[in-house]
């Protein structure tokens, strides 16, 4: 039973990252913006997240300074992309390089070589009245601030895109940005406040890794979850119910991994820790024909 | 006569053009630099001067130039191929360290049999080919039969490899029992490429792997058809060029090449697999291919050029380290800062030109 409610809420956890990622990414594609960056916005705000919260003292202020760091990779993104009409893709692979840089050169400069890694402040943890008393539910519902974030962000995610007329808007204009300005939607300024947004979110789940997970920095932490979140937008065709599907799914199979990797003896444990990027791959294979993409991503738009 | 002065005065322009990108950008991000060195404290010139000049001031300044140079053009050219049609081989280090992987393997399990270094060699440079090019291939095929994103699935074959390097490198078979660190014993000496007054006899196999390019690019039916296919894809296919094959092509070329370089730091620079082993100055080489590659706008006659400047760059980023402990980061993030600022700029003066 330890065992089951231990899966659960470790699934949970990883699959916040994966959940918000790609609710970010999706909120950038929707409008035609695809934020390749992701894994690039993870790093930097993971570092920077992690040195203001260590800093203060304060959780809290870690993921809004991971939030922030995130807005701003959204702002060059949306701002390189739609003023000079660069190439997307070659931009968030720039911004996945600057970004990597970024994060160890922030921690190396600010927090340095110490004897013992820093700690990150605690998280707080939703307790709620009642059922958390119940032995296997509560292992399951007691879950960190952040957890309960990302079901709130799947549900006004899900809200937005199919009962406001904003998101109904913002749906056309990753379909058609020509009709969507046509009907008065001002296209650019809703490209650039999705992609900031998008990307404040992936910041967010940047800054969840080294506070709530790990508990310190370490290089390379987001360790590809960024470009998997990708691939669940991907296979999630850019809709927020399905993406946190495809956010528990990875996470549930990251988890598996890393726990037949420590029963096995036979087969060499790098092959379960292979399982998580395999399966990427397997699970686009399989969903092939059910994938569907906005229209205009990737392509800048100008009124001519 | 005239139509001569004509294209003389065009690639007049040209030239004038990119050199007034190549230069705004980098005053541009010099100027940032130097901000950026001079707001952690350190002193401006001295910096410049060390990242700048390092190469050239010693015998092993350049040696070290040469080193890197030599495994940044295999991956320089891993990535551009696969971009002169438009698709993104983020995969080089994956490609790297799969055919270097498969050469430790191979060296080591044939050591034994005491074969010559003319028949050891080759036949390690074509496992080495072959991995890195298989490791290409399937992402090229991912995309052609299953519609899957190149960069996702480089990515993610990288992370594959990089696991596949630790297996190799701890397993029994493998490993050096001295070693703490996941590395294997050292290949036969039949099997290990030497150097030449401190310069790496792998410099021979990148100046073949720059004639084959440029004559598979240039001179070749099939070099043709990936040209063609990135400026049209739409008239190619109506004159009957298979995209899904030049898909698959050209990953498997860039891989084959990216094996190639792995293939050969193992065999030459190590001697052995070394876990992290095609990583330099702080990030992969196949990083750094990408953003060398992004410089000269995916032009595959620019690679050689602009990958020894890349390592200049990164032998001057080793030395600001050791002697001013600038962190190698520091410079790292500034080429990315630079090439970005490239890629904006040549976009700014030649709107349809520059991908």
């Amino acid at each position: 039973m330890t065992f089951i409610t231990s899966f659960i809420s470790q699934t949970m956890v990883y699959a916040t990252v994966y959940t918000l990622t790609s609710l970010g990414i999706i909120l950038g594609g929707r409008t035609g913006i695809f934020n390749i960056s992701a894994e690039g916005i993870l790093l930097a705000s993971a570092s920077t997240g992690f040195v203001t919260a260590y800093l203060t003292g304060n959780w809290l202020i870690g993921f809004i300074a991971g939030a922030l760091i995130g807005a701003a990779f959204g702002f060059i993104l949306a701002f390189t992309h739609e003023t000079f009409k660069v190439n997307q893709f070659i931009l968030g692979i720039i911004l996945v390089i600057f970004g990597s840089g970024l994060s160890d050169l922030l921690y190396k400069i600010i927090v340095g070589v110490r004897l013992s890694a820093p700690q990150a402040p605690h998280v707080p943890t939703v307790t709620i009245p009642f059922l958390s008393k119940i032995p296997v539910i509560s292992g399951i519902l007691n879950q960190d601030v952040i957890v309960y974030f990302m079901y709130f962000a799947v549900i006004i995610s899900y809200w937005f895109y199919y009962k406001t007329k904003i998101g109904l808007e913002t749906k056309a204009i990753g379909e058609n940005p020509k009709a969507a300005d046509v009907v008065g939607v001002n296209v650019k300024r809703r490209r650039y406040l999705a992609t900031i947004i998008g990307s404040a979110l992936i910041g967010v789940a940047g800054a969840y890794l080294p506070i709530a997970i790990t508990g310190t920095y370490s290089p390379d932490i987001s360790a590809g979850r960024g470009f998997m979140a990708i691939g669940i937008a991907i296979f999630a065709s850019w809709k927020p119910q399905r993406a946190i599907l495809g956010g528990f799914l990875f996470a549930g199979i990251e988890v598996i991994a890393f726990q037949l990797e420590l029963i096995s003896a036979n087969i060499p444990y790098q092959f379960f820790l292979m399982l998580p990027f395999v399966s990427v791959l397997i699970i686009m294979m399989i969903f092939k024909k059910q994938i569907e993409f906005p229209a205009s991503v990737g392509k800048p738009y100008s009124r001519e | 006569m005239k139509k001569k002065n004509i294209i003389q005065k065009d690639l007049g322009t040209k030239l004038l053009r990119s050199l007034s990108v190549y230069g705004l950008a980098l005053l541009i991000a010099f100027g940032l630099i130097s901000i950026i060195i001079a707001l952690l404290g350190f002193s401006v010139p001295e910096a410049l001067k060390t990242l700048v000049t390092t190469s050239f001031k010693s015998a092993f300044g350049f040696q070290e130039t040469i080193k890197k140079t030599i495994p940044l053009i295999f991956t320089t050219y891993a990535f551009t191929i696969p971009f002169m049609i438009k698709f993104f081989n983020i995969g080089a280090w994956g490609q790297m360290l799969f055919g270097g992987t498969a050469v430790a393997a191979v060296g080591l399990l044939i050591g034994n049999f005491g074969l010559p270094s003319f028949i050891m060699i080759p036949l390690l440079v074509v496992v080495g080919i072959s991995a890195g090019g298989l490791w290409g291939w399937f992402a090229g095929f991912l995309k052609a039969k299953y519609d899957i994103n190149p960069i996702i699935s480089t990515i993610m074959l990288n992370f594959v490899a990089v696991l596949f390097v630790n297996f190799i490198a701890t397993s029994p078979t493998f490993k050096d029992p001295l070693e703490g660190h996941p590395i294997t014993r050292p290949l036969p000496s039949s099997a290990t490429l030497g150097f030449f007054h401190g310069i790496p006899y792998s410099i021979i196999f990148a100046i073949l792997a720059i004639i084959f390019v440029y004559i598979l690019l240039k001179k070749t039916k099939l070099g043709y058809e990936i040209t063609s296919v990135g400026y049209n894809l739409h008239s190619s296919q109506t004159y009957g060029i298979n995209f899904q094959k030049t898909i698959m092509l050209t990953f498997l070329l860039g891989g084959a090449l990216a094996g190639l370089g792995g293939a050969l730091e193992v065999m030459n620079i190590h001697g052995k697999l070394i876990e992290g082993f095609a990583k330099t100055s702080g990030a992969q080489y196949g990083v750094f291919g990408i953003l060398t590659s992004l410089v000269v706008a995916g032009s595959p006659t620019g690679v050689p050029i602009a990958a020894f400047f890349m390592a200049v760059l990164l032998v001057g980023a080793d030395a600001l380290q050791r002697t001013m402990q600038i962190p190698v980061e520091m410079v790292f993030l500034s080429q990315a800062l630079i090439v970005l600022l490239i890629v904006i700029i040549r976009k700014k003066f030649e709107p349809n030109g520059g991908k």
